[in-house]
């Protein structure tokens, strides 16, 4: 006994040591709770966050995944793009890391408990009577109290003879028989005292042959038992038959798994290799099926590491505590006579014998219980006896047999120091021939803090979002708003966004159409690029460019469009990004209508682009306030000004910067500057030109051949049909250009010159810009039809056949005006 | 003294052991026990273990926040995600996209999250985020009527434009200020249960209800249907036959 002290003494101090969690509303079923075991070994609190990249814990890990054979029931797909995936595996995978990760943690949610777990095994040789067995299994209990579990194994609880190994029946009546007297012995009343907090509950039985196990468990702990199943195997005759194997039991205790297995492996001194497969059968062949959701518990409660299985069976190696205990059948190695043994044995001199003890040679050489732990043999070999007796079989009728410690007790920890032997003894029991070996096992029990778990869960998943959010593309815009201020008729402004890769994966950008739009964007903005492709710290220009073309300035002046968009700019697997684009129109007198232009007697730029406050502001409904727009008089006015002598007027191109400061003039009203007569002439065409509606419609164009009878005609029905505002311009217009054929000699003009209505006259001449004021044409008749009539309106091709037949016509009939005074 | 008896539980447990026993005895087994290379058990186990979805499905959703301007809608996903805050936050001008796990008891929900711009200038643009969501979260301020009006028009704009099966959640934001309160509660819960929508008033500030906010819609997904990944091509559309043009 002095000597299991020892080693209960050995092995506590080594696990006196922290206990991060202090134990709260399960007080600790051991008496001495300042013993506190647990490993040092065990990582300790305080390093919440880190990423465990490596295996921790220094001892072996013993179901490490690293032999698991991975495979997925499905297939591996290959995308479009040629890459192969398996969705399922990967998710496993990822899975598998967070697993990991939380049990590397466990201590964050983890309270460990201590309590105690005898484990008994007795090879009882078919006999069993009225015999207590209180001194086998109740052996420590003044120094310990009751332990919290109790399993017992037996071996041959039968004859192993063939009728017993085939038939069961006896079995069954003997494991009975067994188990009920271990329920009386530790519910006897001198152990209970009437209370029944102190009783014991059976939790399961297996028997197989002359195999039994059976595991008992205080009362109070019944509720936190769950999941307990059982198996057998059978290894003996034909290598299935259970002579020779396991039984075992397993169960989930809060939230720690357990795992009993009782065993009996083959015989005979010299099999030693027959013992260690048939160890090698038993725990490969052991398998739990103890369904879905209680693998899922156990895998989350981070108990199990294999997590990949993928089946709802567990084998030995998948819970945090196992006993082996049984006749393992290892004896003292024959290098030492068989008297010897017996003479050593008898004078409990171990020492030697323990050095060539089967089993702890076999383990040390890694061929059988790798990774399994025994203590120290403190007791003297416990076969073979006497029955009966407490002598050695000597008896001259008997073969002589060297004694050997046939009965042992082993264990695994998936934790290091989660298990400490109290101590390991036998008792004194006679009537088998084997004596019954029983030991304490101090052990740590994890009890889980489910809202502690979930948080240690949710910071694993958060890092592994975080690693994926920070996994997205990321860009910076130099500037997301782009006011282009005020933009002016006919004017291009550019303006440029730097977009630099600031995440840390290649981004491809694009833009791309507002929700049910086609295009990128509104008509009046250019952008170059409209795509691209960034690593990451590149950098790159996008250029946003706003034109005011003649169709924009009419939309602009109808209020049907305001200089404000909003671009789409999509990363490639991330976020948008919106670009504002915005700019104030500085409204121009250019690409509006003479309808219009006539009411308002500011400068247009005054006038207020917002139809609400343009009607408080005019009289919209008066029919005019002048008889022409006044930019127009103001134009010819300029032009003769100068004087109409010019050579070559409107023959000659203007300079282009004074054509748009005329432009601006126009606009806000400034009076002009000395500005060249050939820039006003190229105003004057420009704007007549640009008028949002000609000021002859289609409709007047004359359809039938002109003739000297009926130009007459053709001319008075064309200046009736003419409304009052284009009528008073069409006069006005007309009138200037006979004045400035007046001076013909000096501008070498000539009325069929201005009256000419060549197609694709060239430069910009004379005869274009009349072509152009009295016709609101131009060189081709696509631009013809814009101008004649409204293309929004009118059909295109009928206006373009009207015009194609009829330009003779209009040609004459100009010239007609020109000429005579017919008006 | 025999305090229990067997439950039947067990009985049964034992039955179906037994039963497993015989199973066992396959002709495969019947193998010569002499002669056999001894396995290191570390090695083991051999067996092919089968991979399956089994542990925790991870269901991917889309969420998308809406909400008029000002009402917390990115600090209630960088609370979410980060786990920050920002007295400050920059307001959004496109649409961010953040990606967060909820793990529940029965499965793991992946919300692939855009957060929208709430300024009333990129309003049409929303259905291009809510469109095909499975879930939705209107923000609105406590501190601001108006914004809770907008809630209103929001959730009616998804009910009719959005998908038929989309789980709505109106969060009641900046929960924190209550000495500003102008949205009553009570008020919000109301036409919250009328239109079957859920509703939590949350502050992204101290964090109150955000997370349970999101687990709650987790929870009302339905995690059978899984929705498909997210195309990264655009599906080809088959070729019209071509028109004669003429």
């Amino acid at each position: 006994m002095t000597a299991n002290q020892q080693i209960a003494a050995n092995q506590y101090p080594a696990v006196q040591n922290t206990m991060p969690i202090p134990q709260q509303h399960h007080p600790p079923s051991s008496p001495r709770p300042a013993a506190d075991a647990y490993s040092p070994n065990t990582p300790g609190g305080g390093t919440s966050n880190r990423v465990v990249r490596a295996k921790t814990p220094n001892s072996p890990s013993k179901n490490n995944s690293a032999g698991i054979i991975v495979a997925s029931r499905a297939a591996d797909e290959e995308t479009e793009d040629g890459r192969i995936r398996n969705r399922e595996a990967s998710a496993k995978i990822r899975d598998a890391w967070i697993y990991k990760q939380i049990r590397s943690r466990q201590d964050e949610f983890t309270q460990y408990k201590q309590g105690r777990v005898f484990v008994g095994t007795w090879n009882v040789n078919a006999k069993g009577k009225e015999e207590s067995l209180s001194s086998w299994l109740c052996a420590d209990w003044h120094q310990h109290g009751p332990p919290d579990i109790v399993v017992v194994g037996f071996q041959e609880i039968v004859d192993l003879n063939a009728v017993n190994v085939a038939v069961e029946n006896k079995s069954a009546t003997r494991s009975q028989f067994w188990v009920e007297k271990i329920r009386s012995t530790l519910n006897s009343r001198q152990n209970t005292l009437g209370d029944p907090t102190r009783t014991y509950t059976e939790l399961a039985v297996k028997f197989l042959v002359g195999l039994l196990v059976c595991v008992f468990v205080k009362a109070p702990h019944k509720p936190r038992v769950k999941y307990v199943h059982s198996d057998s195997v059978g290894v003996g005759v034909m290598g299935m038959m259970g002579n020779k194997g396991g039984v075992t039991i397993r169960l989930q205790f809060y939230d720690s798994t357990l795992c009993f297995i009782c065993a009996h492996l083959a015989a005979h001194r010299e099999n030693v290799a027959g013992r260690n497969a048939d160890f090698a059968n038993v725990y490969t062949k052991i398998s739990f099926e103890i369904g879905h959701e209680a693998v899922q518990e156990v895998i989350k409660l981070g108990s199990m590491s294999q997590w990949a299985m993928g089946t709802s069976s567990v084998g030995v190696p998948d819970h945090d505590l196992v006993f082996w205990f049984g006749d393992l059948n290892y004896r003292v190695d024959e290098s030492i006579p068989t008297e010897r043994v017996m003479e050593l044995s008898k004078a409990g001199m171990l020492e030697e014998l323990i050095e060539h003890d089967q089993l702890n040679i076999e383990r040390a050489a890694g061929r059988v219980f790798r990774d399994f732990e025994e203590g120290p043999l403190g007791f003297k070999p416990t076969y073979k006896y006497q029955p009966g007796t407490d002598l050695y079989e000597e008896r001259p009728d008997k073969k002589l047999r060297a004694p050997a410690w046939c009965d042992r007790i082993l264990w695994l920890a998936q934790e290091p120091g989660h298990v400490a032997q109290l101590n390991y003894t036998r008792s004194e029991l006679n009537v088998s021939d084997h004596k019954p070996v029983m030991s304490t096992f101090l052990v740590t029990i994890k009890d889980v803090i489910l809202a502690k778990r979930e948080g240690v869960y949710r910071d694993v998943m958060k890092m592994l979002d975080t690693y994926e959010n920070n996994s997205l593309p990321l860009v910076s815009l130099d500037r997301i708003n782009l006011d282009f201020g005020e933009v002016r008729y006919d004017q291009r402004v550019t303006l440029p966004i730097v977009i630099t890769n600031t995440g840390q994966v290649v981004a491809q950008f694009r833009l791309v159409p507002k929700i049910d739009e086609v295009e990128l964007c509104k008509s009046w903005i250019t952008v170059a690029p409209t795509y691209g492709m960034l690593i990451p710290g590149e950098q790159t220009e996008i250029e946003m460019t706003i034109t005011i073309d003649n169709a924009t300035a009419h939309r602009l002046n109808t209020s049907q469009e305001v200089l404000d968009d909003v671009i789409i700019l999509r990363l490639e697997n991330g976020r948008d990004y919106y670009i504002s684009v915005t700019g104030k129109y500085a409204r121009s007198c250019f690409g509006m209508s003479v309808d219009e232009l006539v009411l308002y007697t500011d400068p247009i730029r005054e006038v207020p682009l917002d139809p609400i406050l343009r009607a408080k502001k005019y009289d919209l409904n008066s029919k005019a306030a002048m008889c022409v727009p006044k930019e127009l008089w103001r134009i010819i006015d300029a032009i003769y000004e100068r004087g109409l002598d010019e050579r070559d007027l409107f023959t000659t191109t203007g300079d282009p910067d004074e054509v748009y400061q005329i432009r601006e003039c126009l606009d806000t009203g400034a009076s002009f500057e000395k500005f060249s007569v050939h820039s006003f002439a190229e105003v004057l065409t420009s704007f007549l030109s640009n008028l949002s509606s000609p000021i002859i419609p289609i409709t007047l164009v004359p359809t039938l051949d002109i003739d000297a009878q009926n130009i007459q005609m053709f001319t008075r029905k064309f200046l009736e049909d003419m409304l009052p505002v284009p009528y008073n311009v069409f006069i006005y217009i007309i009138s200037f250009f006979r004045e400035v054929l007046l001076h013909e000699q000096m501008n070498r003009l000539s009325p069929p010159k201005v009256a000419r209505f060549a197609d694709g006259v060239t430069d910009a001449s004379f005869i274009f810009a009349i072509f152009l004021t009295i016709l609101c044409a131009f060189k081709s008749f696509r631009i013809l039809c814009n101008c004649l009539i409204l293309s929004q309106t009118g059909n295109v091709d009928d206006s373009v056949r009207a015009g194609s037949s009829s330009r003779g016509n209009m040609q004459q009939l100009m010239l007609h005006f020109l000429q005579t005074n017919s008006i | 003294m025999v305090i229990e008896e067997k439950t039947e539980e067990k009985n049964n447990n034992n039955d179906r052991c037994d039963d497993h026993d015989i199973k066992k005895v396959s002709p495969l087994l019947f193998l010569p026990l002499t002669n056999i290379v001894v396995i290191q058990p570390s090695k083991l186990p051999l067996r092919i273990l089968l991979l399956f979805t089994m542990s925790n499905r991870v269901c991917h959703f889309k969420l998308v926040l809406l909400g008029d301007t000002a009402v917390g809608k990115s600090c209630l996903v960088v609370r979410f995600v980060r786990d920050e805050f920002f007295e400050f936050q920059e307001p959004t001008i496109g649409a961010a996209f953040l990606t967060q796990t909820v793990a529940l008891d029965d499965a793991t929900v992946k919300f692939e999250i855009w957060d929208t711009a709430g300024q009333e200038r990129y309003r049409s643009l929303a259905p291009m985020y809510y469109r095909g969501a499975a879930a939705a979260i209107i923000v609105y301020d406590i501190t601001n009527p108006d914004s809770f009006a907008g809630a209103k028009s929001w959730v009616k704009e998804l009910q009719r434009r959005g998908d038929t099966n989309v789980v709505i959640a109106l969060a009641g934001n900046k929960a924190d200020l209550e000495s500003r309160r102008k949205v009553d509660f009570q008020e919000a819960n109301a036409y919250a249960e009328e239109n079957g929508i859920l509703h939590m008033e949350t502050s992204a500030k101290n964090s109150n209800n955000v997370r349970a906010l999101f687990v709650e819609i987790a929870k009302s997904l339905p995690k059978a249907t899984q929705q498909p990944e997210r195309e990264a091509f655009p599906i080809v559309m088959q070729k019209e036959e071509t028109r004669n043009c003429c």
